[in-house]
């Protein structure tokens, strides 16, 4: 076999100074991918970064230090509030549906019908679901007149489908397929042995959950809650075409400061918001994939 | 064993709900032209058209953005395939210990929001290379990077799941060089894996709006944006047919794949 040729030649090479060379020679074949990579996502997140440690006009501290003080840090909040509270509804909710689509395995189409379009529910977003929701709920929308038929008028009630309450209900709608998609793996390594075990040595439904169910799924249930935190944290679009302009998440604060730069001279507080949106994402992200891992373990 | 399964019913038609009613009222915004102030009982059944939608999707502006988005979205297909197929498959190949980087590197886009992305291109090539960026095709190869999780998943998914080893070792041995042991026998057995790469890449491309809006280039999406104003029922139309056409990529994708390359980020928000 031509392996085995090789490897003769490698040994050989291995003792010449170019040794490190030879060894290294097989790594070309994934360059053009990591090259591609560099070029259009590493490059602009560190030109991200060295606008971000520039100092704003006017001042002598770098833009990412000023982006951590007063109302700037406030639409930082701000958006880690909205994503927290979205993803602890989508958790929760999602959370109940997976366990719900499990506990009813015999009706199979239902749970191909919930799944499909979870999968496809998890990924709308961006302008359409915000016009979707601008239907239903808007100040002429659908659904707002039919209630106010029945009495609950929405709009004296203070409710806006671009404020805070309204922004959480429509994100809620890929943030609950996704983590019924995250969870739906976990429950179902809920084996069904694992609580007529419980239930043989007298546990009663509460005390299955406190004690087996809950602690196997806690893994899936923390890392859930991050991804959904970060697809929450990272929104724009939807947020955007929601409350135009009139926002005070970060992500679309972000571009107020870069299109109005030539009067203001901010433009790296944007840079540095988005500095700073990149280090919440990496820190959320890399807490989901390492609970990931821990759950796909005693899954196996 | 017999459980109480009733609350599980309710909450699967609570959520059911929650999820078929906007798309609902998105469809009777679109299709009736009626408006909500007038609707009842007694007008629930008037004036159902498609006529609001043959308006739209005939009108100048809308065949400009789409054909725009369609030609975007067939490019980063062919450049996402060009790119990943040979990397994943020498990866998988001869080189299965740089799998974990190939693997860091595609999971990257996750930690960089489109926003911040799209400030960082601008922020790096508007003084280096502005003409770049000045075509709309500029488009394409952030595309690419934004679906580059997606991508990756699914064609490490198909390849993993053949026995590479035996089919390149067989494919080589009869004679066949690297190309077509490539184009006939790896890639009809990760067929599977690349329609759903392409497809998600497609759903991407058709979706995306925070890039193309900040580098002012006239997507669908961005043509939704603009005709919010001024024509409110063809932007409802417009968005529906893209929901549509979105879910329909993504159901597909989940079939062959039987939910294995599971997406686990939104696309376009």
């Amino acid at each position: 076999m031509n392996v085995t040729v090789r490897s003769g030649r490698g040994s050989l090479s291995e003792r010449a100074p170019l040794g490190v060379f030879a060894r290294l020679r097989p790594w070309l074949g994934i360059l053009p991918f990591a090259i591609f990579v560099s070029a259009f996502l590493l490059w602009p997140s560190f030109s991200v970064f060295r606008s971000a440690l520039q100092p704003v006009e006017g001042s002598t501290k770098p833009a990412m230090l000023e982006a951590i003080s007063g109302q700037y840090l406030s639409s930082i909040l701000f958006s880690m509030r909205m994503s927290a509270i979205t993803a602890i509804l989508g958790m929760v909710i999602g959370t109940l549906v997976a366990i719900a689509v499990v506990s009813l395995d015999r009706m199979r189409g239902l749970r191909n019908l919930m799944v499909g379009y979870s999968a496809v529910a998890a990924n709308l977003g961006g302008i359409p679901l915000a016009f979707a929701f601008v239907a239903s709920l808007g100040m002429q929308g659908l659904y707002t007149k039919m209630l106010s038929v029945i009495g609950i008028n929405l709009t004296d009630m203070g409710f806006k489908i671009s404020d805070f309450s309204g922004i959480v209900i429509v994100y809620l709608y890929f943030q609950i397929p996704l983590m019924t998609l995250v969870m739906l793996p976990a429950v179902d390594g809920l084996k069904s042995t694992l609580r007529e075990a419980a239930a043989n040595l007298g546990a009663s439904s509460r005390q299955y959950w406190k004690s087996v169910g809950i602690p196997l799924l806690t893994p899936s249930l923390l890392g859930g809650f991050l991804l959904l935190f970060a697809n929450a944290f990272s929104a724009y679009a939807t947020a955007y075409a929601l409350s135009s302009r009139g926002s005070r998440l970060v992500s679309v604060q972000i571009r107020f400061y870069l299109q109005g730069n030539t009067i203001t001279g901010k433009s790296n507080l944007g840079y540095a918001l988005a500095a700073w949106m990149i280090i919440v994402m990496v820190v959320a992200m890399s807490g989901y994939l390492g609970l990931r891992r821990v759950s796909e373990r005693w899954r196996r | 064993m017999k459980r109480n399964n009733a609350w599980a019913k309710y909450l699967l038609l609570a959520v059911g709900a929650f999820y078929a009613l906007p798309m609902l009222a998105m469809a009777r915004f679109s299709f009736q032209k009626v408006p909500v102030i007038k609707l009842g009982w007694s007008t629930l059944f008037k004036n159902w058209t498609i006529q609001p939608m043959i308006d739209s999707v005939t009108s100048d502006r809308f065949l400009e953005a789409g054909w725009l988005s369609l030609r975007l979205a067939f490019l980063s297909v062919l450049l996402s395939l060009l790119i990943l197929v040979p990397t994943t498959v020498y990866v998988h190949v001869r080189l299965m210990k740089a799998r974990a980087f190939v693997e860091l590197l595609s999971t990257l886009p996750f930690v960089v929001p489109p926003i911040a992305l799209v400030v960082g291109i601008s922020s790096a090539m508007r003084s280096t290379i502005p003409s770049f960026l000045s075509s709309p095709f500029s488009l394409v190869p952030f595309y690419v990077v934004i679906a580059l999780p997606f991508t990756f998943r699914s064609l490490d998914v198909g390849l993993n799941s053949i026995d590479l080893k035996t089919l390149v070792e067989a494919s080589r041995s009869l004679g066949a060089g690297w190309m077509r042991t490539v184009s006939l026998v790896i890639l009809p057995n990760i067929k599977a894996g690349v329609v759903s790469a392409s497809f998600l890449t497609f759903a991407v491309v058709l979706g995306e709006y925070t890039v193309a809006s900040l580098l002012l280039k006239f997507t669908l999406p961005a043509y939704l944006a603009e005709a919010q104003g001024n024509n409110p029922q063809g932007t409802f139309t417009v968005g529906l047919l893209l929901i549509v056409v979105t879910a329909l990529l993504l159901g597909v994708t989940n079939r062959i794949t039987r939910g294995k390359s599971q997406v686990v980020s939104t696309i376009g928000i």
